[in-house]
């Protein structure tokens, strides 16, 4: 108001400044002074008041400042605090879901089962009590289980180290006693050779030929081997050794360096030969064939005695290109034999062996294979030269493991110890027996040959006491031979003679009575029985197509073989057949009818006792000798 | 000579001996079943082997045809005789007859039916029955064989009802008279003997090797083998083949043939007779050779026609002897094929 007023003032003095100013400039000058001095007072007054004024302004500006500015910090202070809160908050939400997220790692162990650690674990860790309720308490004493079973077990297992150390160190200390035993036992043994030989007990001689034995091509040592454990075993009458250069076995062997540089040299010289001159092509083929039919330098030899002291040689080569084993056979017997003529074939190496199993010829090599190794170079076949390689038997190839199935070419065939144990034995009796049996029908050769029919006492039975016909010749004859004889067409029809066989023939006479017998033998004697065909020549010719009784005379001695067997081995089989043919022709001459038509007495008198003389439509003479009655029936 | 040599097979023990057995069988007798399809043939080892004449004779037939359906172990003996009746057959050899029934023959182990001895008189060895005749008006069965004597046996009751006696040897072969009825037996004494069965007689003998023109002693004087046709009857053996007139007791037609026939019989205009020598023959009554008919087997013990009303396409002529085969002749004119044991 004052401010205002003082403003209304100012204008007015202004005014009243400008127009008085005029009129009364006389009276002027005194009162314009006091006027002027009243009004600088007054406006002195006024700009006081302004300054206070202004001065008051100010400081209510100050304080309403002042005022905000505190509110303002309160409020920041507050803010901060809530700031501050919010993010102790989020520190605490976050550590609360790591706490929760927490995987310990005991969770990872895998733990017991709940009933086992009941179960298992001692009271004062389980404790029961406690743990049950609470579950942390039960995964701490779980854990304890745990703990303490995991201590146990360390401590097992490092008593465990060092037992196995401890042993390490016994078995190191007893080797190096063993190692230092050797020299010594070798200084014993060589001390004991001359004790060995005392004593007959030949460990050394053994022992070398197993040396040697390692030196055999596979089916050899399987042979070898089979053959000792066999001989050892069983049979103390086989004895195995072996026979040959070891030094040209361990030279089949060289190093293929040693055989390269070989190779170049005799390239070399063989280049300077062919300068000189070329080797025909038949020598070459010649030499192909012998480099194919090459056998290896070592054999094995088994003997096998038999009862009558009679040895069988047997030594088997081992053909290499080839992969067949052969055989060569030689039987020596006591005591010098004399070889009747007919017995040459009986003993002969090359047959003695034949059709030990039947169809085992020995005359084709059993390896598929090989033929088209003979192909190459010109080999027909191999019994060309199974004169000198021996035969190649098929059970030679069993006994060495040998197996080759028929007719398929195989890859390669390796020696196999089961084959061979598993023929061992049947292949030895088999030999054993075939030796024995031609022994046998060499003897008994001897004495046919001399018109004897040598029946040993126990076979006396089969027959009469008196049989008049007589063996009158016994000779061989060749395969051919009986093949064009008339009557044996029948059996070369039937497939039973065999080039394989051997044949004879057999002449029985009595009084104007002829009997002509051809025999086959089969190599499998006597398990398969000889095989007679008869022909008889009086009053005309009768063999088996016209005259039925001769056919019933071979059936006697063909079919009813077994009866004529005798005590096993029935060696005696073949000449008791020819005993049993003499009767037979006795029979048949005696009870032939007496034809009313010719004059003069029967040429042989009825000497046999006989119930009947024909019985049945073909009118069979009555051949069957029944012992001990005496007497001659029918069948 | 250059023969072909067939194969050796490698043969072990048990081959050679089926081998030399199947060489010296025999075959004796042959019988046609009632049905006509089968053949049953009898051997000297008791062994009795069925073939199917069907199978053989079809088209399609392979070699197992030819063999038989099934072989059993008849007799101990050697089987000398077989016939057929309408459900069994009859088979007899040494001393006693079995009956088999068809049916069950063609099954693996069949046993026979029943078994029959006639009473011998002698025990020390037992007479083999060399011939079986039905007699199919009185339902018997008539044996006859070593003992000399044919003994008649009922079938249903398998009683022996008669004894004939009077051959001196022993009998070899029987005929059925069907109008009398008479039986006709010849035996290895030379005669033929008829006998009436009703009065169990002996009513006619015919001694053979008493007429010159049929007697031939450097063979013998047994007959082998009887046919009768009623008023005709032809008989052989070691005297010649001969067509004999009964009523008058006298030979009309001697045939030429040299070989002792075993076996003859009539069939429809002409008669057919084996023995030794391989070939069926074949005779018009006039005594002319129509035919000779060479078979397998190097002599003929039997004949056998299937005249079976039920198999017409089965009518064949079987013959059998000195081998394991029996020939099988579709037309009487040539061989077909041969059975083989």
């Amino acid at each position: 108001m004052s401010s205002e007023s003082s403003k209304k003032r100012k204008p007015k003095v202004i005014r009243s400044d400008g127009a008085p100013a005029e009129g009364k400039r006389n009276r002027s000058d005194t009162e314009q002074a006091i006027e002027i001095e009243e009004r600088r007072i007054q406006s002195c007054v006024h700009f006081m008041t302004l300054k206070k004024l202004n001065r008051l302004a100010h400081i209510r500006l100050k304080k309403g400042r002042d005022q905000t500015h505190e509110a303002k910090q309160k409020v920041d202070a507050y803010h901060l605090q809530l700031q501050n809160l919010l993010y102790e908050v989020m520190h605490l939400q976050k550590e609360i879901t790591k706490c929760l997220e927490f995987k310990s790692k005991h969770e990872e162990i895998d733990l017991v089962s709940l009933e086992e650690f009941y179960k298992e674990a001692p009271p004062d860790i389980s404790k029961a009590e406690v743990t049950m309720g609470d579950p942390h308490q039960q995964t701490l004493a779980r854990l304890d289980w745990e703990l303490e079973q995991r201590k146990r077990l360390a401590e097992k297992y490092r008593e465990c180290l060092s037992n196995k150390e401890k042993i390490l160190k016994e078995i190191e200390v007893k080797k190096e006693y063993l190692s230092s035993l050797q020299p010594r036992l070798n200084s014993i043994m060589q001390a004991s050779l001359p004790v060995q030989e005392y004593l007959f007990m030949p460990f050394d001689q053994a022992h070398k030929q197993y040396e040697t034995a390692r030196h055999l091509p596979p089916p050899l040592y399987v042979l070898f081997v089979q053959a000792t454990a066999y001989g050892q075993a069983c049979d103390k009458t086989l004895s195995v050794a072996i026979e040959g250069s070891v030094d040209e076995a361990k030279a089949l062997f060289k190093p293929p360096e040693d055989s390269q540089d070989d190779e170049s040299d005799s390239d070399a010289e063989e280049e300077q030969t062919t300068k000189r001159r070329r080797p025909t092509l038949g020598v070459q083929l010649d030499d192909k064939r012998k480099e194919m039919l090459k056998r290896h330098p070592l054999s094995v030899m088994l003997d096998l005695k038999c009862k009558d002291d009679s040895v069988l040689h047997l030594t088997f080569y081992y053909l290499m290109n080839l992969n067949i084993m052969t055989v060569k056979a030689k039987v020596t017997t006591a005591m010098e034999l004399i070889t009747p003529i007919s017995a040459g074939d009986l003993l002969s190496p090359d047959s003695v062996l034949s059709c030990l199993y039947p169809g085992d010829h020995g005359k084709k090599t059993p390896n598929p294979a090989n033929q088209y190794q003979f192909d190459k170079v010109g080999i027909l076949t191999l019994s060309d030269y199974v004169l000198e390689l021996g035969h190649p038997y098929l059970w030679v190839q069993k006994l060495g493991g040998l197996h080759f199935p028929k007719e398929q070419p195989q890859q390669t065939v390796i020696a196999d110890h089961s084959l061979s144990a598993s023929h061992m034995e049947t292949t030895m009796k088999l030999l054993k027996t075939r030796v024995q049996s031609r022994l046998a029908l060499h003897k008994q050769f001897a004495s046919l040959e001399h018109g004897i029919v040598p029946v040993t006492s126990d076979c006396q039975y089969l027959f009469p006491a008196k049989v008049v016909s007589r063996l009158v010749k016994w000779v061989t004859i060749a395969h051919e031979d009986y093949m064009e004889l008339h009557f044996t067409k029948d059996i070369v029809d039937a497939g039973l003679a065999g080039d394989t066989n051997l044949y004879y023939m057999a002449l029985i006479e009595r009084g104007t009575a002829k009997l002509q017998a051809a025999v086959v033998l089969n190599p499998g004697y006597s398990s398969i029985p000889p095989i007679f065909q008869l022909c008889l020549n009086w009053k005309g010719e009768k063999t088996n197509s016209n005259d039925d009784n001769i056919r019933a005379m071979e059936g006697e001695v063909n079919v009813c073989y077994k009866e004529l067997c005798g005590p096993w081995p029935s060696h005696q089989l073949l000449t008791n057949q020819l005993q049993r043919l003499c009767v037979l022709l006795d029979v048949y001459l005696e009870t032939e009818s007496h034809d009313d038509s010719v004059e003069g007495p029967k040429e042989f008198p009825q000497e046999k006792m006989c119930l009947r003389l024909f019985r049945g439509p073909s009118r069979m003479k009555p051949f069957k000798y029944n012992h001990p009655q005496g007497f001659f029936s029918h069948r | 000579m250059e023969r072909a040599v067939p194969l050796a097979v490698p043969l072990g023990q048990t081959e050679v001996f089926q081998a030399l057995q199947r060489l010296h069988m025999t075959i004796f007798s042959q019988s046609v079943s009632p049905c006509g399809k089968f053949l049953a043939a009898g051997n000297n080892y008791g062994q009795i082997a069925i073939f199917s004449l069907s199978a053989a004779l079809s088209s399609e037939a392979k070699e197992e045809s030819k063999k038989p359906v099934v072989t059993f172990q008849a007799h101990d003996g050697p089987v000398y005789s077989m016939v057929s009746t309408d459900r069994h057959l009859l088979s007899a050899g040494d001393g006693e007859v079995k009956a088999w029934l068809w049916a069950e023959m063609l099954k693996k182990g069949c046993k026979e039916l029943w078994r029959r001895q006639p009473p011998y008189r002698t025990s020390l060895e037992v007479p083999e029955i060399n011939a079986l005749l039905l007699v199919p008006k009185e339902n018997s069965l008539i044996l006859a064989g070593g003992d000399c004597q044919l003994h008649t046996m009922d079938l249903e009751t398998g009683t022996f009802t008669r004894v004939l006696r009077g051959h001196t040897d022993y009998i070899h072969c029987l005929a059925l008279r069907e109008r009398s009825p008479e039986v006709l037996s010849g035996g290895e004494d030379g005669a033929v003997r008829l006998w009436d069965l009703r009065t169990a007689k002996e009513v006619q003998t015919i001694e053979v090797y008493k007429h010159e023109e049929c007697s031939r002693p450097h063979n013998g004087r047994w007959i082998g083998c009887l046919a009768t046709d009623s008023d005709w009857m032809v008989c052989g053996g070691g005297p010649a083949l001969t067509l004999w007139h009964l009523r008058s007791s006298t030979p009309t037609t001697i045939f030429p043939i040299r070989a002792p026939q075993k076996h003859v019989t009539f069939y429809q205009d002409l008669i057919l007779s084996a023995g030794q020598g391989r070939c069926v023959n074949q005779w018009q009554l006039s005594g002319e050779l129509k035919a000779q008919v060479p078979g397998s087997s190097p002599g003929l013990l039997s004949l056998s026609l299937n005249q079976q009303p039920a198999a017409p396409e089965c009518k064949v002529l079987t013959a059998a002897g000195n081998s394991c085969r029996v020939d099988v002749f579709t037309n009487l004119g040539y061989r077909a094929f041969s059975l083989s044991f």
